[in-house]
């Protein structure tokens, strides 16, 4: 029946359909007509291999992600800094790419059917900007002038924070489907930050009005910077900082939070672009497969069950996080620590 | 009923979504052309061969432009001076994508004035050259 919808989804976009019939064809050209090996690799896998594996990868991340409601960068980042030795400048440049592609793509969608707040993201933007472009800029400082130590510190604090991440995700797991304010907000009030949607799952209209916009100005800042330096995003922050903090309906703050990040991260990727820390035959798979996944997750969102992807992805973010802090301590303490 | 539903949706954020969506598929196309160029270009100073192994092989982007036939970082204006090479594409591609923004915001920031949010308004604007300043490599 799902398949059904999503088969429907896609066929009522044509546009969608032919880049989904194109990014086939074209991969499945790579495979089977070119030379592989010509293209070096790593042990038994060409470049191609694993081009097609990264595209294929990405799809998945991006369905997991926009059914779990963080954004791709939060699960893309840590896995590669974790299990693989690509440079971390790059993972991280390319992990902003994974945040973003899923959000850019479903902003059309998700505003035409008034799922995103124009005014929420705009508010959310400035902040979230700044915050991305420095912390992309520290980043970039690290690297430039700690060397081989700075990956060991960015393993290790991102490693430690993935932790802590992922105990939010195990002890919190209470959001608000509909939270109430209690209080008036003057700058709220002010700002007219109060919008009516149309709630198809009760047939109804739901209004909300936001709160604490002073303290989730300054949030967003903090989410902002962690998502630039590290790569990550910000998805995984920001559905929570609007539903519980704002006062946002979760599927308005989900709408929200990946058309915001889409626009706070493409201010964060052009430092690391600008210095050439993107390698495009290396973010093309990773994107291609954020906007195909990102389509078939949003079309898939009503009927899995978000329980059993939620565990999944603490299940990732506890692993990924383990071994990012052993790696970082192997490389800052020159230790070798026998852990998978 | 429909049509007060649809009353509900401003169009400032209409506008905004289509705009980014449109220019996010574009992008994704330009990405794909790219990556096949890559595969099948007989001769450029990026080759796909040389940048996959350097990347599988863990080099910092210092080593992998620096040792390129090139010798130096490429940027954006590298890429749109030779846009026949599949990197070049590619890069076009990405940048076309996370540029998208920015029309998106100036198109929305009209849409906000006139729906009279002029606070929003501004904000849009800020938003869109903050990220044009971030293109033009002067936060760095």
């Amino acid at each position: 029946m799902q398949r059904l919808n999503t088969l429907k989804y896609i066929k009522s976009h044509p546009e969608l359909f032919a880049l989904l019939a194109t990014t086939f064809c074209c991969y499945l050209f790579l495979e089977t007509q070119i030379d592989g090996g010509a293209f070096g690799g790593q042990g038994a896998l060409t470049s191609i291999d694993i081009i097609v594996i990264s595209f294929v990868v990405s799809v998945i991340i991006a369905v997991v992600a926009v059914i779990a409601g963080v954004g791709g960068g939060v699960i893309f980042t840590p896995l590669l800094l974790a299990f693989t030795s690509f440079d971390t400048l790059l993972i991280r440049s390319t992990g902003l790419v994974v945040a973003m592609f899923s959000g850019l793509i479903s902003t059309g969608p998700l505003m035409r059917k008034g799922l995103a707040d124009i005014k929420l993201v705009l508010l959310g933007a400035l902040p979230i900007i700044v915050g991305g472009m420095s912390g992309s800029v520290a980043a970039i400082y690290l690297a430039n002038n700690f060397g081989e130590k700075s990956d060991g510190i960015v393993r290790l604090l991102l490693g430690l924070m993935l932790m802590a991440i992922a105990s939010i995700f195990i002890i919190k797991s209470g959001t608000s489907d509909y939270p109430s304010h209690k209080t008036t907000d003057a700058l709220s009030q002010r700002l007219k930050l109060r919008k009516t949607y149309w709630e198809s799952s009760l047939s109804s209209f739901v209004s909300y009005r936001a709160s604490n916009i002073k303290l989730s100005i300054g949030l967003f800042l903090l989410i902002g910077f962690t998502g630039g330096f590290f790569g990550l995003g910000g998805g995984w922050a920001v559905v929570p900082l609007l539903n519980l903090v704002m006062s946002i309906p979760i599927k308005v703050a989900t709408g929200t939070s990946g058309v915001l990040l889409a626009l706070g991260n493409a201010a964060a990727i052009w430092p690391y672009i600008n210095v050439g820390a993107l390698v495009g035959i290396i973010a093309a798979p990773w994107m291609l497969g954020q906007v195909i996944g990102g389509v078939i997750g949003a079309s898939l969102l009503a009927s899995l069950k978000a329980s059993i992807v939620r565990a999944l992805l603490i299940a990732i973010l506890l692993s990924s996080s383990l071994k990012l802090v052993v790696r970082g301590i192997e490389t800052l303490a020159g230790l070798d620590i026998p852990i998978f | 009923m429909r049509l007060y539903q649809k009353s509900l949706i401003p169009i400032s954020g209409v506008i905004y979504g289509q705009t980014i969506y449109w220019l996010t598929l574009a992008s994704s196309f330009l990405v794909l052309l790219g990556t096949i160029v890559s595969f099948l270009e007989r001769s450029s100073p990026l080759p796909a061969s040389y940048l996959l192994q350097s990347v599988i092989d863990g080099k910092s982007k210092a080593e992998i432009w620096g040792q390129s036939s090139l010798g130096n970082t490429p940027d954006m204006l590298f890429f749109l001076a030779n846009p026949t090479y599949g990197e070049s594409i590619t890069m076009i591609g990405l940048g076309l994508g996370v540029s998208s923004v920015v029309p998106a915001t100036f198109f929305a920031s009209y849409f906000l004035r006139k729906s009279r949010n002029p606070v929003f308004a501004v904000i849009a604007v800020l938003a869109g050259l903050l990220t044009c300043l971030a293109i033009s490599g002067a936060a760095i």
